[in-house]
């Protein structure tokens, strides 16, 4: 009894976490956040700035803004730090007008994944004011300045090359994009002439035009049955007139014609039919179709006699 | 790399594609008609035309063989003479097709006979297509008057091979054994015709019983068992002189003998102490080979067409069945499994299948089979038929059908058909008195 239920919470255990690794909808892991975490990494003393620094963000789009405010204010929360002096004032402010620069285009960079993200922040950003409001001017952290530069080249560096990267993807791709779109158009075009020429012969001619001409030659097909000896198809080229009558017949291969004797006396047998079966019974309105048309003749039905 | 790659796939798609669409467009409208009538093609064989003299009979007895003949063959059907609106023309001369095509008329036949002295003739015809209005094949011919007949054949064989693309068998001769007299009594003899019937000739005088004759390849020797002095042997009867010859010297009695395609051959049945085995008999140098060695009765013997293969009827399986060997008498296997008992298996000339004769409910039956033993089809019945012989061309056979008898029970018919391979057309062939063992003739030389 103890083993089995010991087995028994052994297997749903197993299930459960099978189930939690294996389906996606139960494990809700996004890693697409990441991008985010650089931000979080600039210096936080400058954010002081904005409380005495001219308002920049006008210009900019206010919601993606918001959204990196917001989370450095939910993330971080440092204590307020005390007031600087001008020059560091102006020299921050730069510096963080930058990184919110690059900030941005990262921000731009993202994939759908935020629009989500963006959806959820906007009641917050209602509440940002509030928050300025209400916030104390935060703590200076202070770095040592040549970790400092470090931290900022690098940064700077990093996304620069990520987005030079990424322009250069985009540019290859839209260069390759216009150039299957450009091969396509041409294609779609030779095609739609293509179809709108096959439609014009093929679409019109149904398989009771094709089969009424059928009937009418195989009448007039009359054949040795010798031919049963050889499986042959007696390719012949037929040119008519509007009222149906049979201009002139061509026998194709005229190689074999010469060469094997059953090939040529099928072939003018295959002849005599096209000319007895004159005029053709073509339809009616589509007779042109008919001005050059081929005929297969095929002995091999011979075989069932 | 991988960008390369696809553009690569890309491009071999899109040229696909646009190859696939020429190709679409670059054909007409195509139809396929595969039906048609197998039935007899309408002729008209105008009376040939003559100079003077006995030409003009000439000509018309000419066009009568050759109506005949192509009729007979099942393949072609000849329009009456009286039907025709324009008068026989000359061959050198374009008929008025429109006096031909309203007749239904689809090949139209001309020709023409010239006394060139009192003892040849130019016989001259022209073969015309009345649909296409167009000349199909001509040919002159300069024979002895006598022989109008055999020119009359090989016109004949010219226009059928030209219609119907394949070769002719109208030039060619038949051998058989002629019978008559009481059941009892019966006198057999050979004789010699034309496939026809006609120019028919005996060959022996029936002083002694012949069976089972054979042409060589050559068609100018003959080769059959007689029963000379009550002795079965296997004798060669020479056409040209008239002379035969024992086919050399056996302990036993030698039957069932048929020549080798090459000619240089002769293969026949020995039997001795109750044993009957295959052997075959080099004519150069009387060299004699045994091909078959069991305790059985292994009989009627005949090449393949290139000689690699030979079928014969044997009984070693418990009923008489046939059995196909190699030319040196290896890998001996059964290919006859229908019900019944199978005989007289024979060869035909293009090798695709083979003849036999089947007994099977107190009835025979002739019937043709693949050389594996698949595809049998019978097409003729009797209360005895036998022995069936192809034509040259491997479309029409030949054998002998006996009646049943009547009365008293002695007197009964025996007479020589022909039937084409489709089992259609069924033909009696006229002898002077009964006839049996037919052999048909390869292609006579020119």
């Amino acid at each position: 009894m103890v083993n089995s239920t010991i087995i028994s919470i052994g297997l749903h255990i197993s299930i459960i976490m099978i189930a939690y690794i294996g389906m996606p909808s139960i494990k809700t892991k996004d890693p697409i956040e990441q991008p985010i975490d650089i931000v979080d990494d600039t210096p936080i003393s400058s954010q002081t700035s904005l409380k005495f620094g001219p308002s920049n963000e006008k210009e900019e789009d206010k919601n993606k803004k918001d959204v990196v405010k917001e989370e450095k204010i939910t993330k971080l929360s440092p204590p307020p730090p005390p007031p600087p002096s001008k020059e560091i004032i102006d020299k921050k402010n730069n510096e963080l007008k930058k990184q919110q620069e690059i900030k941005e285009i990262a921000e731009l960079i993202k994939k759908k994944p935020k629009l989500n993200v963006e959806k959820k922040i906007v009641p917050k950003v209602v509440t940002k004011p509030n928050i300025i409001k209400s916030s104390t001017p935060p703590k200076t952290v202070t770095k040592p300045e040549q970790i400092q530069k470090k931290q900022k080249q690098n940064l700077a560096k990093g996304l620069l090359n990520t987005l030079s990267e990424v322009k250069n993807q985009n540019n290859e791709r839209k260069k390759e994009e216009v150039n299957k779109t450009e091969l396509l158009n041409k294609i779609k075009k030779m095609a739609g002439n293509s179809n709108r020429r096959a439609d014009e012969k093929e679409i019109k001619l149904s398989i009771t035009d094709i089969n009424v001409i059928q009937n009418h030659i195989t009448k007039f097909w009359k054949l040795s049955y010798a031919a049963s000896e050889v499986d042959i198809i007696i390719p012949l080229k037929i040119t008519t007139n509007t009222d149906g009558s049979v201009n002139s017949v061509n026998i194709y291969d005229k190689a074999e014609y010469l060469k094997n004797k059953f090939y040529r006396a099928t072939a003018d047998a295959a002849r005599r039919a096209v000319l007895d079966s004159s005029p053709l019974p073509l339809p009616k309105g589509k007779e042109k179709k008919f001005q050059n048309f081929i005929l297969d003749f095929d002995t091999s039905f011979i075989n069932s006699y | 790399m991988t960008k390369t790659l696809n553009q690569i796939l890309f491009n071999i798609l899109a040229l696909t594609f646009c190859l696939y669409i020429n190709d679409v467009n670059a054909d007409d409208i195509r139809i396929k008609i595969n039906s048609g009538q197998v039935e007899p093609l309408p002729v008209a064989i105008a009376d040939f035309t003559g100079n003077e003299g006995n030409s003009n009979q000439i000509g018309r007895q000419i066009s009568e063989v050759i109506s005949n003949n192509l009729v007979g063959s099942g393949q072609f059907k000849a329009v009456e003479s009286a039907a025709f609106i324009a008068p026989p023309t000359s061959p050198s001369v374009r008929p008025n097709f429109t006096d031909w095509s309203p007749l239904g008329i689809k090949a139209l036949v001309t020709g023409s006979v010239k006394n060139i002295n009192n003892e040849e003739i130019e016989v001259e015809f022209r073969l015309w297509d009345v649909i296409a209005e167009t000349d199909l094949i001509g040919l002159r011919l300069t024979v002895a008057s006598k022989a109008w007949r055999r020119v009359a054949h090989i016109i004949s064989d010219e226009i059928f091979e030209r219609l119907s693309g394949d070769s002719g068998y109208f030039d060619t001769r038949i051998v058989y054994v002629s019978e008559s007299g009481p059941q009892n009594k019966r006198v057999k003899r050979l004789a010699i015709m034309d496939q026809d019937g006609e120019n028919h000739q005996y060959l022996t005088d029936g002083s002694f019983l012949v069976l089972t004759p054979r042409f060589s390849p050559t068609s100018q020797e003959i080769t059959y068992l007689a029963y000379f002095k009550n002795e079965p042997r296997v004798y060669i009867f020479n056409l040209e002189t008239g002379q035969q010859e024992l086919l050399g010297s056996f302990p036993g009695m030698t039957f069932a003998p048929r020549f080798s395609p090459s000619g240089d051959k002769i293969i026949m049945s020995l039997a001795e102490k109750g044993i009957t085995d295959i052997y075959t008999m080099n004519l150069n140098n009387q060299e004699v080979e045994r091909l078959t060695n069991s305790n059985s009765i292994d009989t009627s013997p005949s090449y393949s067409p290139d000689a690699s293969k030979i079928i014969f009827n044997s009984d070693r399986g418990g009923s008489q069945q046939i059995y196909i060997m190699d030319a040196n008498g290896k890998n001996i296997k059964r290919i006859s499994f229908g019900e019944g008992r199978y005989a007289t298996p024979v060869w035909a000339p293009k090798g695709e299948l083979i003849a036999f004769t089947k007994m099977h409910k107190n009835k025979f039956y002739i019937g043709v089979m693949a050389p594996d033993g698949s595809g049998e089809r019978l097409l003729a019945e009797g209360y005895l038929v036998e022995g069936p012989t192809w034509a040259p061309n491997g479309r029409v056979l030949m054998y002998f059908k006996q009646d049943r008898p009547v009365d008293d029970g002695k007197s009964t018919n025996v007479n020589l058909y022909k039937i084409d391979i489709t089992g259609f057309r069924e033909t009696r062939i006229i002898t002077p008195s009964d006839g049996s063992d037919p052999a048909w003739s390869p292609m006579l030389p020119n």
